[in-house]
């Protein structure tokens, strides 16, 4: 068990490895960009971010699948473990999008696309952490948290779409992704570190769940459950 | 199991005749919203003209989740659902009858809510329009109801449902309520570009996303567990 | 000319990579914290 322990330890120490070096090359080696300047530079953090936020939340879609289809403890970790990492990425990349958005557009909020809709995902998401916090009985949060996630998740495509659509009827500025001349090492070393960290962060939060599934599996004789779910008090 | 949940069906439609009060108050509160709207923008009629489509559904949508809510209340208060599930009925028919009744309830909000928005709001439009304007709000019904009935059934457990049901679902449904907002308004104000089909063909993707969905998902949501 | 057309631009990348690292420095603090506390827990 402690070999594991380490192991995993390893994906954290190796992420912030790259990170750095990465932010570095980012931060004093890349030159500036040609009509943003140094502002580019924020990319090389905020599309990590994006990558991989989006990446945890299908991986939560994945575990919740996992969850209901085989109702163990070890899918519930994973999946709110994805989701509450997720949710930390996605507020940050909101932040970072209004701090390269004040530069660039004059303003703090524009309703882009991916920014926007990124927003609906925070909330979704966010929701979902809402609602498992109100259910006591770890079987029955394990299962709805499972079937909020699914719903969450099949969602995002559509409120994609529908963001696209509403703003294709007035003028699309231009979002990070469409310009070009980046680096590609800063990128691509911050986000394999960013991907690393947050495997680590993952693990952490799944251990913590775990260990309160393991607690109220020990509680749960001494403790009189009340009837008919109605706890919250 | 389609006549179990037409059954279901015609349960709630019987205890919704018999407490008629309840859809009254909902439609009430549709009326007190648009007012509510009106008095929050002032009382430039240019700007209330445009902007009629989006305080129509938006009114519609807060209606909504009190009915949402609502629509277990009374299978959680004399634990019904238990009863229910005992019953051979299968948890999908359950589902699909809630659901159907939900959006038919909802569907009842528009017929007094849209003459009570162009009232208020300036706004003229002809029979096609009406019917125009029902039909896309059963499309929007039928996808609120969804994961509206979903989420209705597992917040009912819990004593946090009056936050937790909007809050779940408002993020959920953008898609119906900008594209009820859009085809709505294009109705109202007219539409040279034709763009009502996108709008209906994502407001009816929803639906039938979401009718499937929700159903397989709802016999997990009220199943006992340990 | 290496400022292209937008100017000050190092404040916003110095906001965001600040905002960025101390955000997830909290959260990993966070859950440090918290996996301590139920360690605790574990041997009360």
């Amino acid at each position: 068990m402690s070999q594991r322990m380490t192991r995993i330890h390893l994906f954290g120490l190796g992420g912030l490895l790259l990170i750095a070096v990465g932010t570095f090359l980012g931060l004093f080696v890349a030159p500036p960009e040609r009509y943003m300047g140094e502002v580019a530079r924020i990319m090389y953090v905020h599309l990590p971010s994006a990558w991989n936020g989006m990446l945890f939340y299908l991986f939560a879609f994945g575990f919740a699948i996992a969850s209901i289809w085989q109702h163990k403890p070890k899918w519930d970790a994973l999946t709110v473990g994805c989701i509450e990492v997720g949710v930390v990425l996605n507020f940050l990349l909101l932040l970072q999008g209004s701090i390269w958005a004040r530069p660039t557009w004059g303003v703090w909020w524009d309703w882009d696309v991916r920014l926007t809709t990124s927003l609906i995902m925070l909330l979704l998401f966010a929701g979902v952490l809402a609602l498992r916090s109100f259910v006591q009985d770890a079987h029955r949060r394990a299962t709805w948290t499972a079937i909020a996630t699914i719903v969450a998740f099949i969602d995002v495509p559509l409120v994609y779409f529908c963001v696209r659509w509403w703003r294709s009827l007035h003028q699309v500025q231009s979002t990070p992704e469409t310009v070009s001349s980046f680096m590609v090492w800063p990128l691509r070393l911050n986000a394999i570190g960013l991907f690393l960290l947050t495997i680590w962060m993952v693990s952490q939060r799944a251990r913590l769940e775990m260990i309160r599934h393991q607690q109220e599996q020990i509680d749960e004789p001494a403790r009189m459950a009340p009837v008919g779910g109605l706890e919250n008090v | 199991m389609a006549r179990q949940a037409w059954a279901v069906v015609r349960k709630d439609l019987l205890l919704e005749w018999r407490g008629r009060s309840r859809i009254v108050s909902v439609l009430l509160f549709g009326v007190v919203t648009l007012l509510l709207f009106s008095f929050a923008i002032g009382p430039d009629s240019v700007i209330l003209q445009a902007a009629a489509g989006g305080f129509l559904v938006l009114a519609l949508l807060l209606s909504s989740t009190l009915g949402l809510s609502e629509s277990f209340r009374l299978e959680q208060e004399q634990r019904a659902i238990e009863g229910l599930l005992l019953l051979p009925v299968d948890p999908v028919a359950l589902y699909y009858g809630k659901c159907l009744s939900n959006t038919l309830f909802l569907m009842l909000l528009a017929p007094v809510l849209t003459p009570v928005a162009l009232f208020f709001y300036n706004v003229e439009l002809g029979p096609t329009g009406f019917l125009q304007l029902f039909g896309l709000w059963g499309l929007a019904a039928a996808g609120l109801s969804a994961p509206g009935t979903l989420y209705a059934a597992m917040t009912s457990r819990l004593q946090s449902q009056d936050v937790l049901l909007p809050l779940l679902l408002f993020p959920l449904v953008i898609p119906v309520l900008m594209g009820a907002v859009k085809s709505v308004t294009l109705v109202l104000t007219g539409d040279p570009m034709s763009q009502i089909q996108s709008w209906t063909l994502l407001l009816a993707s929803f639906a039938i996303i979401y009718w499937s969905l929700c159903g397989l998902l709802f016999p997990h949501a009220i199943e006992e567990g340990s | 000319m290496s400022e292209g057309m937008i100017v000050g631009g190092w404040n916003y990348v110095i906001a965001a990579y600040t905002i960025t690292g101390a955000g997830l420095a909290l959260y990993v603090w966070s859950l440090i914290i918290r996996l301590r506390n139920s360690h605790n827990r574990d041997e009360d």
